[in-house]
């Protein structure tokens, strides 16, 4: 076994001595080197072949994955961003309406009590807001209900926590009117429809002309003098017909109300030059 | 198995000239034949090792345009002497080996310069081994750890079934 081992040995050297040999002699291995070769020259193309394509498939997997990953999380940055943006610009709304009915509540001489929106009705049976302040907050029926662009309507009914508001287009809503510029006396009724119309005596000199400002006349116990309520938009001429109806646009958008003022006071004086009716 | 260590050498020394260069670092590049022609002695005797070292090292030669026979007769002498370890040393253990594999690629190195001194070889012994040899016996140290390594996972894996 040991000697079988060490002839092994032993012939591996002598073939190397004997190729160096050859070599050195000048007989030169060149065909020998040149078989090899052929044997296993296209074995290296393969394996450099089939190494470069792996490379080059790690290499595409790497890119991809990387390029996965920055997309994934560009989108994610890009829906953070969205969403930052949205509450932003939802904050700064907020804001301004609040500033701007906390400047009308410190400009109105009257108890006023500041509430949120948490509920709308819009069928045509019944429009109305839901308002978080109730009886528990000394809310009473009747009281009214504005925003610094005019009249938003009256309280409807209290509840413990909550009160529903009565809006001027509800189909039963009837507000004691005036023209702001001729003191033309009316009625503003809400229609079916949702629209607004300014009822009024048609009688010489009754001066309603489209784009004018209807208020609140005052003249009942609900609601203070000069509140606006709406805009003239067209006059439905009836001929010879007793009363004669203005087309009103709302000075409110009630779909876009979301915060109010309950006025709990009732002076007589006119708030008319406490608003903002155009926005 | 006699022919799978053989297509194990042929695979190693071609890899060394197609593969193995771009694992180079800072120009030192691993000797895979080497350390298959290690690790195959540890494993199977002076024979083989010194059976695979010779045809490793033969491809070697006739790849890499040298002299024919240079690295054939140091890579034999390389697997026989490493061979021979088994029951002189505790060569099973990686302690063992990887510090081995250096040693044998500084010993392979020298009995190499040896044999191209007598052709003439211009390069210093010094210089070779500042440059060549060392670097490339820690990158086979290293490199022979993580072969051993999975070797030891392969046999794990394959329910101890000697494969080398």
């Amino acid at each position: 076994m040991r000697f079988r081992r060490y002839a092994l040995l032993l012939a591996v050297l002598l073939t190397s001595l004997f190729l160096l040999t050859v070599q050195t002699r000048g007989g030169g291995p060149t065909r020998a080197t040149d078989l090899v070769a052929l044997a296993i020259t296209p074995v290296q193309i393969l394996l450099a072949n089939a190494h470069r394509g792996a490379l080059s498939a790690w290499h595409t997997f790497t890119d991809w994955k990387t390029v996965r990953s920055e997309n994934m999380a560009l989108r994610a940055d890009n829906e953070r961003l969205r969403v930052q943006s949205l509450q932003v610009r939802e904050t700064d709304q907020e804001n301004s309406r609040l500033r701007r009915l906390l400047a009308l509540r410190d400009r109105m001489p009257l108890a006023t009590l500041t509430g949120e929106i948490i509920g709308r009705e819009g069928g045509g049976w019944a429009r109305s807001l839901t308002v978080n302040r109730g009886r528990a907050d000394g809310v009473a029926q009747q009281m009214p209900v504005i925003v610094p662009e005019g009249l938003v309507g009256r309280v409807a009914q209290v509840r413990s926590g909550a009160s529903i508001v009565q809006l001027l287009n509800d189909p039963t809503s009837t507000v004691g009117a005036v023209v702001q510029r001729t003191r033309t006396l009316g009625l503003v009724e809400g229609e079916p429809g949702g629209g607004v119309r300014f009822k009024f005596m048609a009688r010489d000199g009754a001066g309603v002309a489209p784009g004018d400002l209807i208020v609140t006349s005052g003249l009942g116990t609900l609601f203070p003098k000069g509140i606006p309520v709406g805009r003239v938009t067209a006059i439905e001429d009836k001929g010879s017909a007793l009363f004669h109806f203005a087309v009103l646009a709302p000075a409110v958008d009630a779909a876009r109300v979301e915060e109010v003022l309950l006025l709990t006071g009732q002076p007589a004086q006119d708030v008319a030059g406490l608003f903002t009716p155009d926005g | 198995m006699r022919l799978s260590l053989l297509l194990m050498a042929f695979g190693g020394s071609l890899a060394q000239s197609s593969v193995v260069p771009s694992w180079s670092v800072g120009g030192v590049s691993p000797d895979l034949p080497l350390i298959l022609t290690a690790l195959i002695a540890l494993r199977r005797g002076p024979e083989a090792g010194c059976l695979v070292g010779f045809a490793a090292g033969l491809l070697q030669d006739a790849t890499g345009g040298g002299l024919l026979g240079v690295q054939a007769l140091s890579r034999a002498l390389a697997g026989f002497a490493m061979g021979l370890l088994p029951g002189r040393l505790w060569v099973g253990h990686p302690l063992v080996q990887i510090p081995g594999l250096v040693l044998l690629t500084v010993a392979e190195g020298l009995v190499r310069f040896g044999l191209l001194q007598l052709f003439h070889f211009p390069a210093s012994i010094g210089e070779l081994l500042v440059h060549v040899i060392l670097p490339q016996a820690l990158y086979n140290g290293f490199l022979g750890a993580a072969c051993v390594l999975a070797v030891e996972l392969a046999h794990t894996l394959r329910g101890r079934h000697t494969w080398i």
